[in-house]
């Protein structure tokens, strides 16, 4: 593998079409997951404007189909709660367990990742003990106990979630320290006497950042499905609205009144595949940057 | 219950026509399989300390009681042909039917009843317990007559003898055993008009006809064969295709009952719950800061729409409650008592008055809530109660857990502010009412009793009077004072009667004959026409 010729992370070029952002906006499918994406968070900063009430205030007519009311133009679940209200106010909520949860994995997989790989010996060996403790237990169940000993709301799911998700990101975080560990540039920063802190921050996190990118847009993805699982199971918060709760409370009426359930399950499947096809695209784009083509 | 005492023999649960006299028409045939649901699966199979639904569905097919009760609640002859209670309440005796014979050939006699008395009804089983304390002595002058004589009265006894109610065991195989051990319990041997054939774990238990019935051609299927289906989408197709033929206990969501309810081929029916008499109530912690402030307790009262809770969460298998005694108690039911109409202008005065002003945001103080971790049903009821009291200023916070942290936090640690939950009633409030109010409970961390922590003077003194108190209409004063107490002060507030429901081929008659009849045996059932699908 040939040495990153950039140390920290590229500042914005004048040609645009070269930067990371102008390569992936050439792809369709990490395009169509950006405008996806944006789609889901614009309904998220506009659920307010748009929909004003509570939305899980007992709104209209229960097990309303959608357009049978212009009022209600997505229909109502069986407690008369507005469906279209719920996915604006849902998105919130999913979008911020799912950002958050990936950012707590984040942090203990690239902090765990990073100690582990450049310092290796007896640290490697005990913080990778841990992290396989972690992977030999299936992230779900794992979540599943956390929430229920904890109670479930949107704290503890998020903790949950973040908590148990971390272990792949850890191994992937140390694989790529390692190896930058031993490269020319860190060797000679050592050289140089940078101290270790300034070497991992400096120098190889940021040459080590691609695949973290890459499997932070999965985590949150996952994050997003992992809370809709929760609510399905009826570990959800049931103080608010989300995309996964609203399945579940539809999982009831799923033989008289699909669309309550199918409704929100169409919004956890764009919501995920944005974040795959993003996920996707940046995986293409950012292996690709050493190679000029 | 005196009219009851002064029964005779004549009277006989029969096979009745249906209501439109249909039966004429169609040719009644005998034998058969019913296959029924079975959900979840019973730990044992036999009623003496574990009072969980499914054990007592199968049981009562196999153990015949001492009465069965019909649809007013009047105990009616099963395996006592008759009974008298003396004038002072003190001594009760039942005239046994002649010639029974346990499944395993054996005659039951009156030893049978006196031993189970002695070591089920008075020792171990959980609700009869304090019911049956007051029996001193248990006397059998001969095989067909049993006195029961006792320091005080105690009537709702005649509201138990059921066969899941007051289990009789066969002495000859449980003396000197292990009761709560023996093998017996798990592949039970009863008087009742079905045998105990074979439990395959986790796929079905099968019972046969027993051919000695002391009830002359009863009873007319030659099987019943109980299968668990755990999830209810398959319940549900499984009772659309007509592999199962009758599914009591709410074996599928509300919303599909109403589907299955439109099938010409399928019954969905609420009778035969009465016995039970299932009450949804609400909690208060009288000891929160807010809540124990009467008027608070009141506001929250006249917030809640009953009417719409019903229509809304329950689909209308529930009905609203006016008093902690179901109306269907009707003897002790007392309708003119103060009511909590559905009115937000009063809740808010209400709360005015008790000096919890509305905030700039609109709010007043803060409650959470936990609800009964029964299914979504409950869920919904605290998602209701949520919206509701949020129109009158009280912002609720919903928390959920499993049912051991419910009780916990509810009936040990008193760590709520408010609490739904639901509780059987049974025919006599003395058996599952009062256990709500009776501060006697308070401290002993028992589920299901005195949730709210409420103490008044008044209430338990009548409460203790009506256990012991031989006189019929004496009792119905006491409780009809009682009501009226629990009702001003509110420390649990009654929300619905609610309905269970079953779901039945429409090719079946005598499927429901009775006010127990889950909890009792299927011996009227039978086919009008050769079932469909099998």
């Amino acid at each position: 593998m040939a040495l990153p010729e950039t140390v920290s992370l590229p500042p914005a070029r004048a040609n645009f079409r070269d930067t990371t952002v102008g390569r992936l906006l050439r792809r369709p499918s990490a395009l169509l997951g950006l405008i996806l994406l944006a789609g889901i968070l614009a309904m998220a900063a506009f659920a307010d404007i748009a929909f004003t009430g509570d939305p899980l205030d007992m709104a209209g007519m229960p097990l309303l189909r959608p357009g049978e009311d212009a009022a209600f133009p997505l229909g109502t679940d069986m407690m008369g709660r507005d469906l279209a209200s719920g996915i604006f106010h849902g998105a919130r909520v999913s979008l911020l367990i799912g950002g958050v949860a990936a950012l707590v994995s984040l942090v203990i997989g690239i902090g765990i990742g990073a100690l582990s790989g450049y310092y290796g010996g007896r640290i490697d060996r005990a913080l990778m003990r841990v992290t396989e403790l972690f992977q030999t237990i299936p992230p779900f169940l794992f979540t599943l106990a956390l929430v229920a000993i904890l109670q479930p709301s949107i704290a503890t799911i998020t903790a949950a979630i973040g908590i148990t998700s971390w272990s792949g990101l850890a191994r992937l975080v140390r694989a790529e320290v390692l190896r930058l560990r031993n490269s020319e540039l860190a060797q000679a920063s050592i050289i140089l006497g940078a101290s270790d802190a300034r070497i991992i921050v400096r120098h190889i996190l940021p040459n080590a950042l691609a695949p973290v990118i890459v499997s932070a847009s999965i985590l949150v993805a996952t994050a997003i499905l992992t809370e809709s699982s929760l609510s399905f199971l009826g570990l959800g918060d049931p103080n608010v609205v989300s995309w996964g709760g609203m399945v579940g409370a539809g999982r009831e009426t799923i033989r008289t009144d699909p669309h309550v359930a199918a409704i929100p399950g169409v919004a956890i499947v764009i919501a995920v595949l944005a974040l795959n096809l993003l996920g996707d695209g940046l995986n293409d784009v950012l292996s690709s940057k050493g190679e000029r083509r | 219950m005196a009219a009851a005492a002064a029964m005779t023999a004549a009277v006989v649960v029969g096979v009745l026509p249906g209501p439109q006299g249909s039966a004429v028409a169609q040719e009644a045939r005998q034998g058969g399989t019913l296959s029924i649901i079975l959900q979840p699966e019973p730990v044992t199979l036999t009623p003496s300390t574990n009072m969980a639904q499914p054990t007592q569905v199968v049981a009562g097919n196999i153990f015949d009681g001492l009465v069965t009760y019909d649809f007013e609640l009047k105990p009616k002859p099963a395996l006592a042909e008759r009974w008298e209670v003396a004038p002072d309440g003190l001594t009760i005796t039942f005239h046994l039917r002649g010639g029974v014979k346990w499944h395993d050939g054996q005659p039951f006699s009156a030893a049978d009843v006196k031993w189970s008395l002695e070591n089920v009804w008075k020792t171990i089983h959980p609700r009869n317990k304090s019911l049956f304390e007051n029996v001193t002595q248990v006397d059998t002058p001969d095989d067909a007559t049993v006195i029961l004589r006792l320091s005080k009265p105690s009537l709702p006894i005649l509201s138990v003898l059921n066969g899941v109610g007051a289990p009789i065991l066969p002495k000859h195989l449980y003396e000197g055993t292990d009761v709560l051990n023996n093998p017996y319990n798990n592949k039970p041997v009863g008087t009742g008009p079905f045998v105990f054939k074979e439990w395959k774990r986790g796929e079905y238990v099968k019972l046969t006809r027993n051919p000695d019935y002391w009830e002359a051609g009863k009873p007319h299927l030659d099987r019943l064969l109980f299968r668990m289906i755990p999830d209810a989408a398959a319940r549900a197709a499984a009772i659309e295709k007509g592999e199962i033929q009758y599914a009591p206990y709410n074996p599928v969501p509300f919303r599909d009952a109403e589907r299955l309810a439109k099938l010409p081929r399928l019954k969905v029916d609420t009778r035969g719950y009465e016995w039970l008499s299932p009450l949804l109530y609400l909690d208060f912690n009288v000891e929160n800061q807010h809540l124990k402030d009467v008027r608070v307790r009141r506001a929250i009262a006249h917030a809640i729409d009953r009417a719409a809770l019903a229509k809304i969460v329950w689909f209308g298998y529930a009905k609203p409650a006016i008093s902690p005694v179901p109306s269907s108690l009707v003897t002790f039911h007392n309708a003119k008592l103060p009511q909590y109409p559905f009115d937000v202008k009063k809740a808010e005065a209400l709360l005015d008055e008790a000096g919890f002003k509305r905030d700039a945001n609109g709010v007043r103080f803060t409650l959470t809530h936990d609800f009964l971790p029964y299914g979504d049903d409950y869920r919904r009821t605290g998602e209701f109660l949520k919206q509701a009291l949020k129109r009158v200023g009280i912002e609720v916070t919903i928390r959920s857990q499993d049912s051991a942290a419910f009780i916990k936090r509810v009936y040990v640690d008193r760590d709520f502010d408010f609490a739904i939950s639901y509780n059987n009633a049974f025919p006599d409030p003395q058996i599952g009412v009062v256990r709500a109010f009776w501060s006697g409970w308070l401290g002993t961390g028992t589920p299901w009793t005195n949730g709210s922590g409420y103490r008044n003077a008044k209430a338990d003194a009548l409460i203790q009077e009506a256990g012991v108190e031989g006189d019929p209409a004496k009792r119905i004063a006491q409780f009809n004072e009682f009501q009226d107490i629990v009702l001003g002060d509110v420390p649990s507030l009654p929300l619905l009667e609610l309905n269970f429901f079953s779901v039945y081929s429409a090719d079946l008659e005598g499927i429901v004959e009775q006010g127990d009849q889950v909890y009792s045996s299927l011996k009227n059932a039978r086919f009008v026409d050769a079932p469909k699908g099998n």
